[in-house]
Parts: C-alpha cells; structure tokens; sequence
C-alpha cells in the first residue's frame, strides 16, 4: 500500500474560477523522499494542506496510509506530521519541551509517552540542555529543527514538509537535509518534500513529480528524470570573439569581449554538424564543444516552460 | 511507530486538557499584562462609583456597579483571550498545526474556551475584592448568596457563546478586531453592566435580555444581592428560565456558527492565511 495517495485531485478556491490542482494524481512508496516541486501558484501548498485536511478538495481523493483525509480524518492525522510553508508550526512564546509536549498530547499522546518522545527528539537534534528556553530565542535553524520534531513527536509514519529549508543558511540547510535523508533512510518514514532548492532535491528525494498550473507534468524517480534530459542532447560551444552567426532553433548566442557562447539542444546531430560548419566558414575559431550535463534546474525550468499535458 | 498504549484512550479529556493546560501557561507568561489589569479595572471601578456619586464612594452604588463591572470585566477578558488567542495562532502559523490532530476539534475549542474563563478570574477576583474592602471600610456590609452562582454561571456560558461566534469568524474574516471591540463596548453601554436595564427603554432593555450573554446574569445577580430575590422570584427581567436558555441558546448560536465558518475557512483556505 502506498504511504500517499492523491487520485484525481481538483481544487477550486471559487465555483468557477481557475483550478488550484486540476485532477493531479500521484502515490508515494512508503519509506521514500518524494520531491513534489512545481513554479510558485503551481498548487503544491494546496496539495499539501489538502493531504493535511486544512482544506476540503473539490474532488477527487487524498489519502495517508490508506486511509481518506476527508472520511477517516482522525487515522490520517495519526499517521501523519507537517511542517508548513511560511509559518511558526510552534508556539515561540513556549519552550522546546513545553511544545513537544503540548504538540504530542494533541496528537493524542499520554504525558508520559510524548515527554519519553520529546526527550529523544530533544535529544537528536542537540537542543536537550536548551529545552527551558522559549522557541522565539532560538536561531532561524534551531526553530525549524524543534518545528520538525513537533511533527515527529507522535512518530508519524508520513512527513509533510513544505519548504523546509526556506530562509535557512549553509549549515542549517546541511543540519535539515542530514535529518531528513536519516529519517528516510534509518526510521522508514515517507517523506514528501517541496523546496525550490533544487539541489536538496536532487541530493535527497527518490522520486521527483513537477506540477505546473496544478497538473503534474512529470512524475518520476530523480535519477530517471535527469537522464531523459539527458538524452536531449545539450551542447555548448565557446567560439573566439564576438561572432554573428544563423543560428539553428533551440540554439542561443551570448556574446563576450573574447568570445561567443553558444548553446541549445540538437536532438539530430547533424544539427550540430552544420553548426561546426558554419562557425568554421565564418573563419573563427572553435575554442571548446562541450555536452552539458543537465541539471535537476534546467530539467524543472524546461518542464515549466512547457504546457502541461492535457 | 508509537505503540497503542501510548496513545491516550481518552481524546476528550487528553485535547481538553492540553489546551487548559497551556492557556494556564500562557496567562503565568503573561503575568505582568495580568497584574496590569488586575490594577486598572478596579481603579476604573472607584472612578466611576467615584464620579456617579459626584466625587463620593457611596455605599449604595459600590455594590451594584461592582456587580456590573465584574461582569462586563469577565465578558472582556474572556472574549478577548480568545479571540487575540485565536487571531495571534492564524497570524504566527500555528493554528493550521493545531488542527492536525486526531482528537475531537470540539474538545480543543472547550479547551480554549475554559482557559479564557479560568484566565478572566484574576480581574474579575481584583474588581470583587476591591468592591467588598471599599463597603467594608465605609462600615456597610457585603451581601452574599449561594443563589448568585446560578446567574454568575449563565454569564460564562453565554460569553463563551459568543466568544464563538467571533472566533469563527475571524477564521474567515481575519480582521474584525474593532467589531470585537464595538460588541464589548456595546454591552457595557447596553449590558447593565453601569446602566440597570430597569433604566433603559423599553424595547432597549428587551433586546438587552435577549441578545447580550451578561445582561439577564447581571440583572438576576443584582436582584438577589440588592434586593434579597430568590431565584424563582427575581421580580426583575424575564425570570429564571430565561437565565437558564438565553446562555444555551448563545452557546448553541456559537457551536454552529463557529463549526460552519470553520467549514468555510476550510473550503477557501483562510485558516492559515491573515
């Protein structure tokens, strides 16, 4: 059974206005990171606060562990944690413990056991000889690191993290990617992930889905994802001085002092050829022709760019 | 995961008493804003005795306007913890957190709602010992009956009501603070709370009874302690049964709108959103 299951996911926020989710549909496998990425609007903070019961869909369904948000909605929540976009997710006005604690209770925890659980968690992220002190003294990273322990607390099996490493620096980010990738990896949780930092993505999450316009336009494992773009041959080719050239479609010239970039996809190589040819009749000098190895950006940058799939 | 018996086999109890627990919590963190009212509501009260009696405490008005005064102060602080409460988790984030829970939503809300009653006591307490001392010292004396209580509950029941009914909409809303005002102040122009209903118009007084939680509480509480009413002849307002539904029938009003605009905040995604 799938840890996440979204079938047929639509959301209008007025009767007849524009779909937020437009009939998505998307599983994750238990124990994986899912990147669920897509531009700003795309609808993945509605996804995410559907899946959550924070908001009624038009239709479709939205479950956790098998069980229906909508029609079980106190088995979903056991199952699950969340931290949200863009939002305190604890109390800072109470200390670390007092809101492990509160927060383990209302998921319906004895004091004993979410105190017991509290302590661990504490413990793990490094804040346990700070536990007295209230959340809002703590640095950016450390309230995010007590804001995911908050949606630990109840041992959820499935973790809802949107942005979690928005507004974090270097080394907090690195502490936030460490844990999440020993969540997955020693603890078996779900994890699914939304960030526009792709390269958290593409280091941590099994399997990547991009929505645009609240369709998804891929849903693929990470590595599968790269390598069909890079099938879709990308070249550069770095030209002495600031050349004029006709350029194949797909192709783009940005022009130096000293020389000339040119770069685009060539799915036929005699594209490529002919380009050669022509840099070569022009007389000039072709310093460099390199394959660019796409990254996880340039492939959600294409997908983004392309209308979503009717 | 967690194994069963760690999870608590009491929802009601476990969400209801998380929530008095942590509204206890935040009314000690508040402590100073607490000791700040507990000091200016009953120097307001001496003002205004002060001034009805043209610059005298007299003994007549202490009573009554400590009555009213203890009421409309319970009213203000119990709908304003709430309601700041509520409006202070939507704008920092966490009330979208405290939503996913697998335990009745019902029984947080009477949680919330308890801790506001319980947080609105210290003020409520200052006004009433401040008003006994002052008819004390002037040689009169306290007049006190268990009776009072009936009408004393009804006012935190019929508050709670309302307090609801603001809660919910704020859910949807958002910025309704100087409604939230407007009504205190309201009541405390039309409550009975300084003014006896007696006093008003007619069809004034009338509306008084049926739409605002303290009024027939404030009223009845004045009947017995000024007049030595009993309960089942109050020989003022529309009688004890009124004091019985007029809180029901609010906190009933609360239950409904607060649960139908929860519904809606749900469907336009207003519960995390200022």
């Amino acid at each position: 059974m799938s840890a996440i299951t979204v079938t047929d996911l639509t959301k209008r926020y007025a009767p007849n206005g524009p779909a937020a989710v437009d009939g998505l549909s998307l599983t994750v496998e238990p124990g994986s990171i899912f990147g669920f990425l897509g531009p700003n609007g795309a609808g993945k903070t509605t996804t995410i606060k559907i899946l959550t019961g924070l908001l009624s869909a038009t239709s479709g369904t939205a479950r956790i562990d098998g069980l229906d948000v909508a029609r079980d909605r106190a088995g979903a929540m056991s199952r699950l944690g969340a931290v949200l976009e863009g939002s305190r997710n604890v109390y800072w006005t109470l200390s670390a413990w007092q809101n492990l604690v509160y927060f383990g209770r209302l998921k319906g925890l004895r004091r004993a056991a979410a105190g017991a659980r509290a302590e661990r968690l504490l413990t793990e992220i490094g804040l346990w000889d700070r536990r007295g002190e209230q959340v809002g003294t703590f640095s950016r990273g450390m309230q995010q690191q007590v804001a995911i322990a908050a949606a630990l607390i109840a041992d959820p099996a499935v973790l809802l993290l949107d942005e979690p490493t928005l507004g974090l620096d270097v080394a907090a980010t690195r502490a936030v990617k460490d844990r999440l990738r020993a969540l997955a990896r020693d603890e078996g949780k779900t994890i699914l992930l939304t960030t526009h930092q792709l390269d958290v993505v593409e280091e941590l999450c099994d399997r990547v889905a991009v929505i645009n316009r609240g369709r998804a336009v891929a849903d693929l494992p990470t590595r599968e994802l790269l390598a069909q773009s890079r099938s879709r041959d990308h070249y550069e080719l770095r030209i002495d001085g600031d050349a004029d050239l006709l350029l194949p479609d797909g192709f783009t010239a940005e022009r130096g002092e000293d020389e000339t970039v040119v770069s685009g996809r060539a799915d036929d190589p005699e594209t490529l050829y002919r380009l050669i040819d022509a840099i070569r009749a022009q007389g000039r000098r072709l310093h460099s022709v390199d394959q660019v190895r796409p990254s996880l950006e340039t492939v959600f940058l294409t997908l983004v760019a392309e209308p979503a799939h009717a | 995961m967690l194994s069963v018996p760690a999870l608590a086999s009491t929802g009601w109890g476990n969400a209801f008493g998380n929530e008095v627990a942590k509204g206890l919590r935040d009314l000690r963190s508040g402590w100073r804003a607490v000791l700040a009212e507990m000091i200016t509501f009953p120097v307001f009260y001496l003002l205004i005795v002060m001034f009805m009696g043209r610059g005298q405490l007299l003994g007549e008005l202490l009573v009554p306007v400590m009555i009213g005064l203890a009421g409309l102060a319970f009213l203000h602080e119990q709908v304003n913890r709430v309601f700041w409460g509520y409006l202070g988790d939507l704008q920092s984030g966490v009330l979208e957190q405290t939503y996913l829970t697998p335990l009745p939503s019902a029984a947080v809300v009477l949680g919330r709602q308890i801790a506001a009653v319980l947080g609105a006591l210290p003020v409520v307490g200052a006004i009433l010992a401040t008003g006994c001392t002052a008819v004390l010292a002037g040689g009169g004396e306290v007049p006190f009956a268990w009776s009072v209580l009936v009408p004393a509950a009804a006012i935190a029941v019929g508050t709670c009501g309302l307090a609801l009914v603001l809660c919910g909409l704020t859910l949807v809303f958002k910025r309704i603070e100087s409604i939230t005002q407007a009504s205190v102040a309201l009541y405390a122009i039309a409550g009975g709370t300084l003014v006896p209903l007696a006093e008003l118009p007619d069809w004034a007084a009338a509306l008084s009874r049926a739409l605002i939680p303290v009024a027939p509480g404030i009223e009845a509480a004045q009947a017995i302690l000024l007049d030595g009413a009993t309960l089942t002849d109050l020989g003022a307002g529309w009688g004890l049964g009124w004091i019985l539904l007029q809180p029901l029938l609010l906190g009933a009003l609360g239950v409904v709108v607060f649960h139908r605009l929860e519904r809606v905040a749900k469907s336009r995604g207003t519960l995390g959103r200022y």
